[in-house]
This record gives structure tokens, C-alpha cells and sequence, in this order.
């Protein structure tokens, strides 16, 4: 691979121009990756992550807790669906608190459930579930381990409002990109309460139901359905992806991601078969003096998978402090997974698209160097 | 300069590769701006269809619509302000929309708004009970002005009366209807969170003669503080996720157009590469290299024109082409002229990579193959 | 048509021209003397490397000399700034290369316009003498036609229609028949001779082969950058 090697040393500007195009584009697509991870996660993270195997919402909430109410009746006719082995009261607010005694107010989104098994956080990242009254998980993107929040009345006042303590911490907990507590039911009415101290009986958003041994969730669900017009039940996954914004999050970005997809093996063929264009009188010597095709094609895929592999060098030691921060309420993560994906199909692409450099190799005739110009 | 130019039309292959990837590049950069636009847009289309001076949010609820209650009194407080002329209400209530001939489960999101006449960007109010006019991407649903929503498990039936445009909320379409109608709704369908007679969620404040910025410090102080008076833009500002995704947006788009600059530094150094021999005849023929550039610059300039016109026809294609509601995507045409300059500057800038390498080309290479 | 008769067109005095390759001193010409009748053709033979093309391209105000001083149609360009010898060529000087003569996608005609192209004069007046020019080399059928649809006496001929296009003082031709055979180098050589003459241009042929010196006024021969008599 000598050559090669000293074609990129003899040419660094084009090479350098290539490898720092390319990393730039590989940080974007990972940094774009880490987003939309990060955005999706921030609007359903605790969807995903509390414990109802199955979520059956009203028919009117479009798949949000926010707008969804389960009337008394509604409750009756899903706790008697056969298959049910259990289910609890979930509810879902957001509201206006104060955290520490701080004195700028803030927002977060309160979860009350009855059992935890259905809608409490299925992990936790540090300390317990709630026992006692007024505890709370918080989502570790938002509450540390110990703080105590108020919640504030409609008219701002605090006397005799709910207080609740962070006991435990989880991740990817966030519900509408809010910062999230997970409390016990008793605790969610007194913060409804809190809010709104007109407000009447306190019904739930959400009915959390998982199944009998030997049912899936996904049949459950659809028994739920049946039985009642009124009722939207979903499985936990499905729950998540059909949140209204979630679905064209996906499918912008999937655009941006195609787009910017391109743009590597197209740069880097183009690249390839201009450079190959303008040296073919060295290479016509080459092979009059011996060297086979062969050499040549591996030579030029040897550079390939330089170029390309240094700017996905480049664009994850980029993308790596990056992907640390945190974009307002949006965390980001280093998803293994999603680098390596990417690595793998943009250095496929990138020899995929020197196959019109190779042919140009190929299609070089020895004799063209007797015949060529250059005779002085 | 037309020597430049004939090299363009008689050697088009020669641009073709760096036309086709800046055309690729301006669809991005398009692409990118226009799904900015869309969700800000989606977002902010109601606020911006009020035409206000100010809006007034109750001050704990950390300036956020739904989260705020406007008494009477201090609406009152607010018209007795000097320099406070129209002062309206605006309520609002999310909800799912049932239109007929469409499944059970199969709701449009929309929230219904309640304002008044000093709403300036939107036409009068409904007179009657029960009507509304609609935002007209209620139209790609299939509505028709005359026909009834039914919003809400209390299935509350709400008549289109007429269509208006921009004026989505939360990336939802709208209603826009009497106060009266929006209490009533309301009430009926979210029974934690009522209203009283007079109470909403806040105040739209048409200045009559004073400092926007002025008249909200003072409102909120004629409330005692228990308002929170933004100027439009603020109110805008607040909404959540509008500042965030600005700012993303700007950066990602920021660095796509420093990979622009980049691709065309290199592009334009392979073609300037080939051409050394010409331009070593042209300088001993007695062109000077500022010359020699300005063609080049040329080319780059319009060889980034025909890729955003290509660009930009593929962005108003894909405008039409996206169904509402799938991609939050819209072409307009600041977007557009936008992108188009900031790809001119990028070719400008990739280009004066080649620069030295013109400037330097010694005629006397062009006598014997050099010496 | 040329500057007065007793104007030489070149006179280069003391020229010495010195590289520096790697901490050493290349001497490419070493105190030259050449002068040029103001109608006279030159031919300037020697082998490789013996300094005939840096000769010829401080004659033609491409390089500047060392030291020494030149004068090119009355007009002492020996202290030049490379922007002024720019000026210079466009204005004075015609140019016949060895290769890469012709701009590959222009025209014939289009070729011969270029250097009003990059001065900026008068279009109508250069279109006149392009197809002057054009018609009396023989070429006026093939104006329009791209140097890659011209043979190689064609493509030549097309330079020498260029090199007059800004009426010089001194036409430079470095090898002018090195990509001919015998029959059409003689006449290619016939014919500058032909176009020197009937305008009384000066010319300095730059060549290694013998033969062609046959139509020159006068042969200087020049080896390891000395001028012999």
C-alpha cells in the first residue's frame, strides 16, 4: 500500500479537505442520531419506562396522558375485561412547583399510581420507590436524590400545598420534555388539589392492566378495545410510539438522515474518480511497467477506507464530548449502537461509490503509455 | 469573464460533479430550513395570529397558556392601565376532534380558542354559540366549511363557519371560537380545570400609544404582580421548544454550510489542479491572475446558482408533495433566498482555497514544459 | 505592422539569469548579448538545457532577468513587476508554444479573440483582424471549428494567428515543428517566415533542429547559457 500512502502524503491539502469534509458530516449524523434519541426519549421516556405492560387511555386522549380521563364507568368496564390479572389507577398533571425553595418556579409532570407495578418506574438509576407518604422517583434529567418540591397553587400560594421529597432517581423518565416525579396515588389527588382546590373528585388519566400468565400484552390490549367504545388501550411500546409527534420526529429526521447519508459516498466517489481522471497517465505507466490491476483496485480501497475511517475517526472523537451535554432539556447519550451502524453502512457506501473509480482502473491499457503524450 | 463562461457551457462534465453534490447540499440546507420553519410555524401560528402588542399570562403559571387564569379583576386592572387600548381575552382547550365519516379512535388533534375583538390578526368572533373558524389545514382532514367537529369525550359540536390560515398552536391545528363557546367546551369536557364566567387563560393587549416594553411593567404592576405581560415575540420565545429548536436548527445548519465551503475548496482545487497548463498559457499570453480568479469565481457562483434553483425547485416539490401532518415541512421563499446566500458565500469563500494556487502559476511553465 | 524600421525589436544587453536548486546556483544564462533587427528572424538553436527557453522567456517578458537589460520594441522592460510584464505580453509580445497552445474549448476563431479576451479592447476592431488573420492563413473554413477536429499543422497555424492578433513587436515560436514530420515542418517554417515578412514582425525561433535554420535571417547558437557568435 505503499503507493497509496504516498499519494495521500504527496497531496494532503485534497486528502485533508476530503477527511475533515467527511468528519464534520459524521458528526452531524451522529449529533443528529443523539437528538432525536434525545428528543423522543424527553417527550416519552416515562412512558417507556414505568411498569404497565398495557396503558389504556380514553378514546378522546389521542394517545397523550395529558389529555386523557377515565370516567368511572369507562374503569368499571376495563378491570372487568377477561385476562386481567391487575390493574391500578394511573394519573398524569403537570404543574407549576418550586423545587428547594427556590425562588423561580418551575414545571414538572407528576405521575401517580396505585400499584407499582403498573406505573411506577420499572428501574431505578439510584435509591427507592416511594413508601411513605409525600415521596417520590424523580427522572434524573431534571431532580437529584433529596430534593423537596413544592406544588404551587393556582394563585401562587404555598400554605397547605403538597410537598414531596425525591427518594429515587430514574433515567429517560421525562414525559413531555418536563422534568417528572412518579408518586403514589394519594399523593398525585393532594397535588391536583394543591393546584386547583375547586376541583372535585380526582379522576384518573390512565388505566395501567397487565396480564394474566400465558396472555401477551398485545392481546390484552386488543380484549380492552373490545370491550369498550370508549377505551384506547396500547401496549407500553406502542403506547410510546403512537404519542402524537413522535411519529414525525421519526420521519423528519429519517429525511435528514438520508440526505446527509448521501452526501458521504457521493463526495468521496466523485472525489475518488476525478483524482483517478487525473492521474491515469501514472497509472497507464504503472501497469506498462507491471503492476496488475489488481494492485491498482486494492490500492484505491485502501485509500477509501483511510479516508472514510479517518473521518469517522474525526467525527466520533468529535461527537464523543458532544454527546455528554445536554440541549436544553434534551439529554444526549453515546449510543454504541447507532456509531457503529453508521460506521458500518457509510464505509460500505464509501467503497460502493468508488466502483466508478475502479472501473476507470480497470479500463486503463498498457500500451496507451507508448502512445501517450509526454514524448520529448 | 466569457472566457469563463464558454468553459462552463463547451465542459459542463467538468461542474457536473461539483453541481451535483452542492445541489445535494442545497436540498439539505433547504430541507433543514424548511423543517424549522414548519414547526415554527406550527407552533407559534396562533400567537402570531393575534397581532398584539402584548400578551398577559397569570404570573405562576411559568408564562404557559394552559397553565394560566386571568381574573376579572385583573382584567380589569389591565384595561384601567394608561396606554392599554383593546384589551381581549384568549382561552384555550386541547382537545381530540370527531369528524364524521372518520373511525372511533381516528380524532384530530385541535385546540379550541376562545378570543375576542382584539385579536386583530383573525376575523370577528363567531356571533353565535357552537361556531367557529377553522385553521385550514383542517382542510387536507376533509372538513368543509359548514361542517361540525365534535370535540371532546363530551362529543361538544362545533360549526365551521369559515377557514383562516397560520394560526396552528402546539404544531395542532385550531378552532377559533366565541369566548362564550370556549367556556362552555371547556367545562364540558374538563371538568378539573373549569371556568368561571369572565375568567381565561389570558390577555391580548393592543397599545394605543405606548412603548409595548413600557406598558407590560406597568400592567403587571397594576395587577400587583400577578401578571406576566410579554411583548409577542416573548410570548413567542416562551413557547416551549421554540427557542431550543431555533438554536439547534441554526447549528446544524451552520455546520452543513461549513461542509459546503469545504466540498467546494475541494472540488474546485481538483478542477483548478487540471487546469494549471491552461492557465499557465493564459498568463504568459498576458492575463493577470486577478482575472484568472474572477473567471473562477464566476464558475463556482454559478455553478452554486444552478444548484439551488435545482434545490429549490426539489424543496417546493417536496412542499407539495408531503401530506399535512407527516413532516412538519414548508418552503417559503425567504427560506430559499436564504440558503441560496449562504451557499454563494460558501462557494465564495471554497473557492479562495484555489486562490494561491492561481495566483502562483508561473507563465514561464507554459515555454517548454517549464525549466 | 511594425514600429519604425531603426527601432531594433529586442535588444538584450549583460543578461545573466541565475536559479538557486537546493542551496546551489543554477546559471540557466550567462551574460548574453542578443539584438534583433526590427524585421529580422532569428533562429535560436541549441541543445537541451542549454538556456534557449530562459532566453526566450526573458525576451518575451515571461521571466526577469537576473541582471542584465532588456528592451523589447523600444521599451525597456529589464525592471518590470510581474503585473507590468503581464501587461507587457498582452500588448507586445505573440507566443507560440510547443504544446498546450490552444485553449481545447474555444474555437479557432474563438482562440485568436482571447487575447483581446483578457485585455479589454476593441471587439469589433480584434473580430476584423481575427478573420483577416483566419482567412489568410487558410483557415477561414475552419473558424469554427475546436481544436480537437483540427490536424496538427491546422492547430499550429491557428497559434501563429493568435501570436499576431496584438500586432507585436517580436513574435517568440519555442520548437514550432517538433510535432511535425520533415514535409510539414518545412512548411510551417515557409510560412511564418511568410507572415514575418509580409508584416516586417520580428521573430526569434527557438528550435534544436538544424534544418529549419535554412529560413532564418540569421542562426545564434547558444550552449550551457553562453551565446556563441
Amino acid at each position: 500500500m505503499f503507493l497509496a500512502l504516498r499519494e495521500i502524503r504527496r497531496a494532503k491539502v485534497r486528502f485533508g479537505l476530503l477527511i475533515s469534509a467527511i468528519g464534520l458530516l459524521v458528526l452531524l449524523i451522529l449529533a443528529q442520531q443523539a437528538i432525536q434519541n434525545g428528543l423522543i426519549t424527553s417527550f416519552i421516556g416515562a412512558i417507556e419506562r414505568q411498569s404497565a405492560p398495557v396503558l389504556v387511555y380514553s378514546v378522546d386522549a389521542q394517545r397523550t396522558l395529558q389529555g386523557s380521563v377515565i370516567t368511572p364507568p369507562l374503569e368499571q368496564k376495563v378491570r372487568a375485561t377477561e385476562g386481567i390479572a391487575k390493574s391500578g389507577r394511573i394519573g398524569q398533571g403537570t404543574f407549576t412547583v418550586r423545587v428547594n425553595d427556590s425562588s423561580e418556579d418551575s414545571d414538572a409532570a407528576i405521575i401517580g399510581y396505585d400499584a407499582p407495578d403498573l406505573g411506577a418506574p420499572d428501574q431505578l438509576t439510584a435509591g427507592r420507590l416511594p413508601e411513605g407518604p409525600g415521596e417520590a422517583v424523580g427522572s434524573d434529567n431534571g431532580f437529584e436524590l433529596g430534593d423537596r418540591i413544592q406544588v404551587l397553587g393556582s394563585g401562587g400560594q404555598t400554605a397547605d400545598t403538597e410537598r414531596i421529597e425525591v427518594v429515587g432517581l430514574a433515567d429517560d423518565a421525562q414525559l413531555q420534555v418536563t422534568p417528572t416525579l412518579f408518586v403514589k396515588w394519594p399523593d398525585y389527588v393532594a397535588s391536583v388539589k394543591s393546584a386547583n382546590p375547586d376541583a372535585r373528585g380526582v379522576l384518573p388519566s390512565a388505566i395501567g392492566a397487565a396480564p394474566v400468565a400465558g396472555l401477551d400484552s398485545a392481546t390484552l390490549a386488543e380484549r380492552i378495545n373490545d370491550s369498550s367504545q370508549e377505551a384506547d388501550a396500547l401496549t407500553r411500546q406502542a403506547a410510546a410510539d403512537g404519542t402524537p409527534g413522535v411519529a414525525e420526529v421519526r420521519s423528519s429526521f429519517q429525511v435528514i438522515f438520508l440526505l446527509f447519508g448521501l452526501v458521504v459516498p457521493l463526495v468521496t466517489g466523485l472525489f475518488f474518480l476525478i483524482i483517478t481522471l487525473q492521474k491515469s497517465a501514472s497509472l497507464t505507466l504503472l501497469r506498462a511497467v507491471g503492476a496488475s490491476s489488481g494492485l491498482l483496485v486494492r490500492s484505491l480501497m485502501f485509500q477509501v477506507v483511510l479516508v472514510i475511517g479517518g473521518g469517522l475517526a474525526i467525527g466520533i472523537a468529535l461527537y464523543t464530548p458532544l454527546s455528554q451535554a445536554q440541549l436544553g432539556e434534551i439529554k444526549l447519550s453515546f449510543d454504541v449502537g447507532a456509531v457503529l451502524c453508521w460506521s458500518a453502512l457509510l464505509l460500505g457506501l464509501g467503497l460502493l461509490s468508488a466502483v466508478a473509480a475502479t472501473r476507470r482502473v480497470l479500463a486503463i491499457d498498457p500500451i496507451e503509455a507508448t502512445t501517450g503524450e509526454g514524448g520529448r | 469573464m466569457s472566457l469563463a463562461l464558454k468553459e462552463l457551457r463547451r465542459r459542463p462534465g467538468r461542474f457536473g460533479v461539483a453541481t451535483v453534490i452542492l445541489t445535494l447540499i442545497a436540498i439539505l440546507l433547504m430541507f433543514l430550513g424548511g423543517l424549522l420553519d414548519g414547526l415554527t410555524a406550527g407552533n407559534t401560528g396562533a400567537i402570531r395570529a393575534q397581532q398584539a402588542d402584548l400578551i398577559v399570562y397569570s404570573s405562576t403559571s411559568q408564562d404557559s397558556l394552559v397553565r394560566s387564569r386571568i381574573d376579572p379583576e385583573q382584567r380589569r386592572q389591565t384595561r384601567d392601565v394608561d396606554g392599554a387600548g383593546d384589551v381581549g381575552e384568549l382561552g384555550s382547550v386541547q382537545l381530540g376532534g370527531r369528524i364524521e365519516g372518520r373511525g372511533r379512535r381516528d380524532l384530530v388533534p385541535i385546540v379550541l380558542f376562545g378570543y375576542g375583538a382584539a385579536s386583530r390578526g383573525l376575523p370577528k368572533p363567531p356571533a353565535k354559540p357552537g361556531e367557529a373558524w377553522a385553521d385550514d389545514t383542517l382542510k387536507a382532514e376533509g372538513v368543509k366549511q359548514g361542517d361540525v367537529i365534535r370535540v371532546g369525550p363530551a362529543r361538544s359540536p362545533v360549526r365551521v363557519i369559515g377557514f383562516v390560515d397560520d394560526t396552528r398552536y402546539a404544531g395542532q391545528s385550531t378552532l377559533w371560537a366565541s369566548l362564550g363557546t370556549w367556556r362552555k367546551v371547556q367545562n364540558d369536557n374538563r371538568p378539573d380545570a373549569r371556568v368561571g364566567p369572565g375568567v381565561s387563560q389570558a390577555l391580548v393587549v393592543q397599545a394605543s400609544a405606548s412603548d409595548p416594553a413600557d406598558l407590560a411593567a406597568r400592567i403587571d404592576e397594576a395587577t400587583g404582580g400577578s401578571t406576566s405581560s410579554l411583548t409577542e415575540d416573548e410570548a413567542i420565545d416562551a413557547l416551549p421548544g421554540v427557542a431550543a429548536q431555533e438554536s439547534v436548527f441554526n447549528q446544524i445548519i451552520g455546520l452543513t454550510v461549513l461542509i459546503a465551503i469545504i466540498v467546494v475548496a475541494l472540488f474546485f482545487a481538483l478542477i483548478t489542479v487540471e487546469r494549471i497548463g491552461l492557465y499557465g498559457v493564459l498568463k504568459a499570453l498576458g492575463a493577470d491572475s486577478g482575472r484568472l480568479f474572477a473567471g473562477v469565481l464566476l464558475q463556482a457562483v454559478i455553478v452554486t446558482l444552478i444548484a439551488c434553483g435545482i434545490g429549490a425547485l426539489a424543496a417546493i416539490a417536496l412542499d407539495a408533495v408531503i401530506p399535512v401532518g407527516s413532516i412538519p415541512f414548508i418552503a417559503t421563499g425567504g427560506r430559499l433566498a436564504g440558503s441560496t446566500l449562504f451557499l454563494l458565500v460558501a462557494a465564495v469563500i471554497g473557492c479562495a482555497f484555489s486562490l494561491r494556487r492561481v495566483l502562483g502559476v508561473d507563465p514561464a511553465t507554459a515555454i517548454g514544459g517549464g525549466q | 505592422m511594425s514600429e519604425s524600421s531603426s527601432t531594433p525589436a529586442l535588444e538584450m544587453e549583460d543578461v545573466r539569469k541565475v536559479y538557486e536548486v537546493a542551496d546551489e546556483e543554477v546559471v540557466a544564462l550567462d551574460h548574453a548579448d542578443l539584438t534583433v533587427g526590427s524585421d529580422e528572424i532569428v533562429a535560436l538553436v541549441g541543445p537541451s538545457g542549454s538556456g534557449k527557453t530562459t532566453l526566450c522567456s526573458i525576451a518575451g517578458g515571461i521571466l526577469s532577468p537576473t541582471e542584465g537589460r532588456v528592451v523589447v520594441g523600444g521599451r525597456d522592460i529589464s525592471g518590470y513587476s510581474p503585473s507590468e510584464l503581464t501587461e507587457f505580453r498582452r500588448d507586445s509580445v505573440g507566443f507560440v508554444f510547443q504544446t498546450v497552445n490552444l485553449i481545447p474549448f474555444l474555437t479557432a476563431r474563438e482562440n485568436l479573440l482571447v487575447v483581446d479576451e483578457i485585455g479589454s479592447r476593441d471587439r469589433k476592431r480584434a473580430q476584423e483582424r481575427a478573420d483577416q488573420l483566419l482567412e489568410e492563413l487558410g483557415l477561414e473554413d475552419r473558424a469554427g471549428n475546436l481544436p480537437s477536429q483540427l490536424s496538427g499543422g491546422q492547430k499550429q497555424r491557428v497559434a501563429i494567428g493568435r501570436s499576431l492578433m496584438n500586432e507585436p513587436a517580436l513574435v517568440l515560436f519555442d520548437e514550432p515543428t517538433s510535432s511535425l514530420d520533415t514535409k510539414l515542418g518545412d512548411q510551417m517554417v515557409r510560412l511564418i517566415r511568410e507572415e514575418m515578412k509580409s508584416r516586417g514582425t520580428a521573430a526569434i525561433m527557438v528550435t534544436h533542429d538544424d534544418r529549419i535554420t535554412r529560413h532564418a535571417d540569421r542562426t545564434v547558437r547558444i550552449t550551457d547559457g553562453r551565446i556563441s557568435a
